[in-house]
Formats: structure tokens, C-alpha cells, sequence
């Protein structure tokens, strides 16, 4: 296994279209890193520049001490996993497991005892004989995987790999790719656009936005600490709630409700010259407090709105409301006896308040 | 039920014209032509039944032979040919490649040529500029090289349509498959044998079925460029039918030959499809 440099890698189109720009990582051995962000915003083609499938415009690619730039995708010593599999549907799933060994001309012995190995951890073995046609797509989605692991690869790189599969599966196969990073010991690349993927397999992740990378961090930190709006907004699901306040120099006010913020962030906020500017406060709804949520936490001051959703969740319940002018949510006990129409009182928890330059968008304080 | 009436006879008013003209033009001269090869009808006048002597005869017949010869040596020939130039076309239309939809439209334009104008453009290429150019005697009077330049004519034209064809089947390959290929070490020639040309086995099999046909029943080539010759030796087996059939006063006994060549070409194309449909892949 090894880490990965990459060192200011663009990537701009004959068209003019920049789909990566100035793109700075380190990727430590073993390291399990999620690219995550929207659609469009350069995550695959990041991916497919580090596969070779894409030509690097600008930068440095490095797999170890080696500088991989003009590197064929085969001499990568790399292996992926697609979002569609592509499987060879003329093969059968142990020569799709063995096609890249067979290239290598590696002794049919050890090809047979990599394969078979690949199958054991995968539990593929009973369908080693069978077409791809013929599996399930959680099962091609594991031979996907196998195919890879038999190459043992100094890098893996996944590009979406659950996609297709349905609710149930994707929580599966997400335990299984974990485990098998614990086992494999591997330096792991995985592109998805699934959040909840990314903060539960990823060492670290690299939210991305128009081919700008927006921060790279713990799933902890990126949770905890988000860098600007769009990395607020884009992790967490629900979305954390946002909305305009003006900082007096001790509290922030939306909608003529005073919410008391923490002495030392007050004390940031006057640093850096906000006092008297408008910002914008973000909340997760998990902070967002009405009467059937005991609160252990110093709550702010408390503001009614309205209820305009009300979504059971088993274990919880959503209550949506409108306020200062945004839409918001809170997740609130099952004992919640709110309904759709309801005034409903809440509050926040004020150490977990978020503040945000409303111009550049970026985290004054957390 | 009145409506299921109407759809009934909407049904019946569009099938019954065209079984009509297809049984008067088709089915018809298909028994009659069945019916004249137990005979010696020679085209006009009277005639007698002559039982199974006209198939016997016809395999004792060195030009009816010799048709079957040059008939399938061409046809082989032909389909290998056509195959293989327009696989390597269709790989290099797929490629890409700067004004690559000019020049598909530009290399598909032999098919919509008539055959015999491809012919006599050809029979003037090899009868006069040729020679010219090698200073050696045309091809087309040569017996033995007479079934080159046929080939060559029926593969120019058919190439068009092949790589149309091989184009349309390069395409079903979905891209990441390549790209996984790529990764696993395929390039160039390896990735070509191990996984392009597996996954366009059923666009093979549709070719080489289709080339196979059309050149066993290669005709209008023949008559543009050699008409048979030179002594016979380009005399294709649709050719032979049509010559001495009409021409010849063997209109009974050429009817037998159509029949057992229809028979022929039945047999081979369900012979190809099934071999080659045991190489197909589905994706």
C-alpha cells in the first residue's frame, strides 16, 4: 500500500471548462478518504485524473515517492471499483476476478489462489462459475470489489460503488467496504455524493464544491467545525437551519428575539469587527430545542413559530416551522405533541449556535 | 364488440392486399418455378415431366460445378474480407477522431450507389486505368484473376454497410467496461481480442450471416464486369440461373439449380447462426 500527493492538480477542458481547480492533498498509507459534494463538482474527475483515465492539466500525481502524471492507468498499480460495476458480462466471475492477473501472465496457481481467496472474504465463492448476468447487483457489486482486492493494489479507488443498489443493501455493503479496509489495511479513495457514506467510512473527508476543494477534515470536525455555509450545509441531514442576525456585541438578534451566544464567541465576533453587521447563524436541527426535549444544555431565549410539517421518524420526531424568513427544522422528542398549525415554542442550544460572514460565506466562529 | 368488428376489418382491408401481391409475386413463381424444375421446359413452348433427372444432372454438370466452385470461393473470400476491413473501420470511426461524422457519411456512400453502376465504374477502372498504371493486361481478362477483381468490387461495396453495422455494435460497449479493461492491463491488441471483439460477437454474426448471403447471390457484379467470363470462369450460380435459364433453354433445368441453391444458402445461413450465436455474449 502507499499515500497519495496530489500537488495543485487542475483539470480544464478543450472547451474551457475547469472541472478541478488547484487541488492540494496528502494522503497518508491506509488512509480511507471520501471525496463527497454535489454533482459537477469535480469529485469522479479527480478520481479518474488519480485512475489515469483523465490527463492531469495541471499539477503533480504522486502513488508513493513516484510521480504518476504520464503514467498509463495499468502501470498505476492502482485498482477501481465503478459505479456501474463494469463487469465483462462474456466472463464468468472468476475470469473477471482473474482477467488482470492473467494479463500480468502470473502463474495459474497463484492467480487460482488470489481469486479464491478474493471469493472467500466476499463470499463469493458459489458463484465463481456463473456470468455477471446472472448475479445479483449487491453480488456484482462485491465481484466489482473482488476484482480489485485480487490485483492487490497499492490504492483503491471507488467511484460511487453503492449507488445502485437499493436502501437496504447500501447499509450492508457500506459495513462490509469498512471491514474490508480494516482488513485489507488499504489506501482507500472513495468518491460518493452520499453523506451519510462519507461520514461513516471515511478516516477523512474532502467536501467539494465547483471544483474547489471546500475542507478537508475528520467527519468529526467537518460536523462540529464546517469550514463556510456550503460545507454547513452540504454535511448533516437534515441540512442545519440558517438565518440572517444582527450582532448587537453580546447576543444575536433575528426577528426581535434576542439569542444569547456564549461570552467567548461574542468576544470573536467583536474582535473581528462584526459588531452592528448582520451574519448569518446556523443551527443543526438536533440543537433546536421546543418542550418534549429535555434540555441539558443552556438554551437561548425562546421564539414561537408555527409548525408547517410534522414528520414521525420512529425514534423522533421532525417538526419544520418558519423563521426569520427561512425555512428550519428541529428534531425533536416522540413525545412532541405539536401538530401542523401549531404555535410552537423553541429554542436553541447556545453553545452550538454557528456563525458565518454573510459575504464570504466563511466560519467566524463555532 | 363493434369496435373489436371494425379493428377486424381495418385489419383485413390492409393484411389481405399485401398477402395478395405477395403470393402473386412472391409465393407464386416460388411453386411454379418448383413445379418447371420437373420438367424440361425450356422457356417457351411445350414441355414434359422429367421427374428428379434435372436434380440428378445437376450434380454431373462440370458448369454447374464449376459455378458452385467460384460461387463460394467468392463468397468466402468476400465475407472474410468485408469483415475484417470493416471491423478495422468501424474501430477507427469509433475512434476519437476529428470530422468523424463526415467521414462516416463519406465511407457509407458505396451503398447507396447501384451495384451496377459501381460495376461498370470498376469494369472501367480495371479495363483501362489499371492496365495503364501497371502496364499489365486487365484483370477482367485474366481467368485467373478475373474472381480477384469481383471480390474486390462486391467487398468495396459492402464494406459500407458493415462498418455501419460494426459502428452501431462498438457502441453497445459501455465505456467504463473499457476503462475497467484499462486498468486491469488491456491495451491495444489484448484489449481488442480479450473484450471488444467478444461483446460485438452478435454484430459479427449479423455481418458475417449477411455478407455470406449477399455475396453467395452476387449477380449484378458479375454482369457489369465479366458477364461469366473470361471462358466461364466468373459464371456465379445466380448468374447461371439467369443466363441459361433465360438465355439458354434450360429454364427447367436452371429452376432445379435455383432450388437447390436456395436450399444451400438456407442451410448454410442457419448453420452460421447457430454456431455463431454460440459465441455471443449478452451484455
Amino acid at each position: 500500500m502507499a499515500g497519495l500527493s496530489l500537488q495543485h492538480i487542475w483539470k480544464k477542458y478543450p472547451n474551457g471548462y475547469v472541472a478541478v481547480k488547484d487541488f492540494n492533498l496528502e494522503i497518508a498509507d491506509k488512509e480511507f478518504i471520501i471525496f463527497v459534494g454535489p454533482s459537477g463538482c469535480g469529485k469522479s474527475t479527480t478520481l479518474r485524473m488519480v485512475a489515469g483515465l483523465e490527463d492531469i492539466s495541471e499539477g503533480t500525481l504522486k502513488i508513493g515517492d513516484r510521480v504518476v502524471n504520464d503514467v498509463e492507468s495499468k502501470d498505476r498499480d492502482i485498482a477501481m471499483v465503478f459505479q456501474n460495476y463494469a463487469l465483462y458480462p462474456h466472463m464468468t466471475i472468476y475470469d473477471n476476478m482473474a482477467f488482470a492477473l492473467k494479463l500480468k501472465n502470473t502463474p495459474k496457481d497463484e492467480i487460482d489462489k488470489a481469486v479464491r481467496e478474493a471469493a472467500r472474504i466476499l463470499e463469493l465463492e458459489k458463484v465463481l462459475d456463473r456470468r455477471p448476468s446472472q448475479l445479483s447487483g449487491g453480488q456484482r457489486q462485491r465481484v466489482a470489489m473482488g476484482r480489485a482486492i485480487v490485483r492487490n493494489p497499492q490504492v483503491f479507488l471507488m467511484d460511487e460503488p453503492l449507488s445502485n443498489l437499493d436502501a437496504k443493501l447500501r447499509v450492508q455493503m457500506r459495513a462490509e467496504i469498512a471491514k474490508l479496509h480494516d482488513r485489507l489495511g488499504a489506501t482507500i479513495i472513495y468518491v460518493t455524493h452520499d453523506q451519510t457514506e462519507a461520514m461513516t467510512l471515511g478516516t477523512r473527508i474532502v467536501v467539494m464544491k465547483d471544483g474547489i476543494m471546500q475542507q478537508v477534515d475528520s467527519p468529526t470536525n467537518l460536523y462540529n467545525k464546517p469550514n463556510n455555509l456550503f460545507v454547513a450545509g452540504f454535511i448533516g441531514s437534515p441540512q442545519m437551519n440558517f438565518f440572517e442576525a444582527d450582532f448587537d456585541g453580546a447576543n444575536l438578534v433575528a426577528s426581535g428575539v434576542k439569542f444569547e451566544i456564549p461570552a467567548e464567541k461574542a468576544s470573536v465576533l467583536k474582535e473581528k469587527g462584526y459588531t452592528g453587521k448582520k451574519v448569518v447563524a446556523g443551527v443543526r436541527p438536533e440543537n433546536v430545542y421546543d418542550s418534549s426535549k429535555e434540555a441539558l444544555c443552556k438554551l437561548t431565549a425562546p421564539f414561537s413559530a408555527k409548525v408547517t410539517v410534522f414528520e414521525l421518524l420512529g425514534s423522533e420526531v421532525q417538526l419544520y416551522f418558519d423563521f426569520a424568513g427561512a425555512s428550519m427544522s428541529a428534531k425533536v422528542g416522540q413525545d412532541s405533541r405539536a401538530a401542523v398549525g401549531d404555535t410552537v415554542s423553541f429554542a436553541f442550544d447556545e453553545d452550538k449556535i454557528h456563525v458565518f460572514d454573510k459575504e464570504t460565506e466563511q466560519a467566524i466562529v463555532h | 364488440m363493434k369496435s373489436q368488428n371494425e379493428r377486424r376489418r381495418t385489419f383485413l382491408c390492409i393484411s389481405i392486399p399485401i398477402l395478395l401481391l405477395f403470393f402473386g409475386f412472391n409465393t407464386l413463381p416460388l411453386i411454379k418455378g418448383f413445379i418447371y424444375s420437373f420438367t424440361n421446359f425450356r422457356g417457351y413452348g411445350s414441355y414434359d415431366w422429367v421427374g428428379w433427372r434435372n436434380y440428378v444432372d445437376l450434380f454431373t454438370d462440370s458448369r454447374v460445378g464449376n459455378s458452385y466452385w467460384f460461387t463460394f470461393k467468392l463468397a468466402i473470400v468476400a465475407t472474410i474480407l468485408i469483415n475484417v476491413v470493416s471491423l478495422i473501420m468501424a474501430l477507427a470511426l469509433n475512434a476519437k477522431i476529428k470530422f468523424k461524422s463526415f467521414f462516416r457519411g463519406v465511407y457509407f456512400i458505396p451503398n447507396i450507389l447501384g451495384a451496377l453502376v459501381v460495376g461498370y465504374i470498376f469494369s472501367y477502372i480495371f479495363t483501362y486505368i489499371l492496365p495503364a498504371i501497371t502496364h499489365a493486361a486487365s484483370m477482367l481478362a485474366d481467368r485467373n484473376w478475373a474472381w480477384v477483381a469481383i471480390v474486390i468490387v462486391c467487398a468495396w461495396q459492402s464494406v459500407a454497410m458493415s462498418t455501419l453495422i460494426y459502428i452501431s455494435g462498438l457502441q453497445t460497449v459501455p465505456e467504463d467496461v473499457y476503462e475497467a479493461a484499462s486498468l486491469d492491463g488491456a491495451t491495444g491488441w489484448k484489449l481488442f481480442r480479450h473484450i471488444t471483439f467478444p461483446l460485438i460477437m452478435p454484430f459479427v454474426t449479423i455481418n458475417t450471416v449477411l455478407c455470406m448471403k449477399n455475396s453467395l447471390m452476387v449477380f449484378d457484379q458479375i454482369m457489369a464486369l465479366t458477364k461469366g467470363g473470361p471462358a466461364q470462369s466468373t459464371e456465379s450460380i445466380s448468374f447461371l440461373i439467369y443466363n441459361n435459364g433465360m438465355n439458354g433453354g434450360q429454364f427447367g433445368f436452371q429452376s432445379a439449380n435455383a432450388v437447390i441453391f436456395f436450399i444451400v444458402i438456407v442451410v448454410i445461413s442457419v448453420l452460421q447462426l447457430k454456431f455463431l450465436n454460440k459465441r455471443e455474449e449478452q451484455l
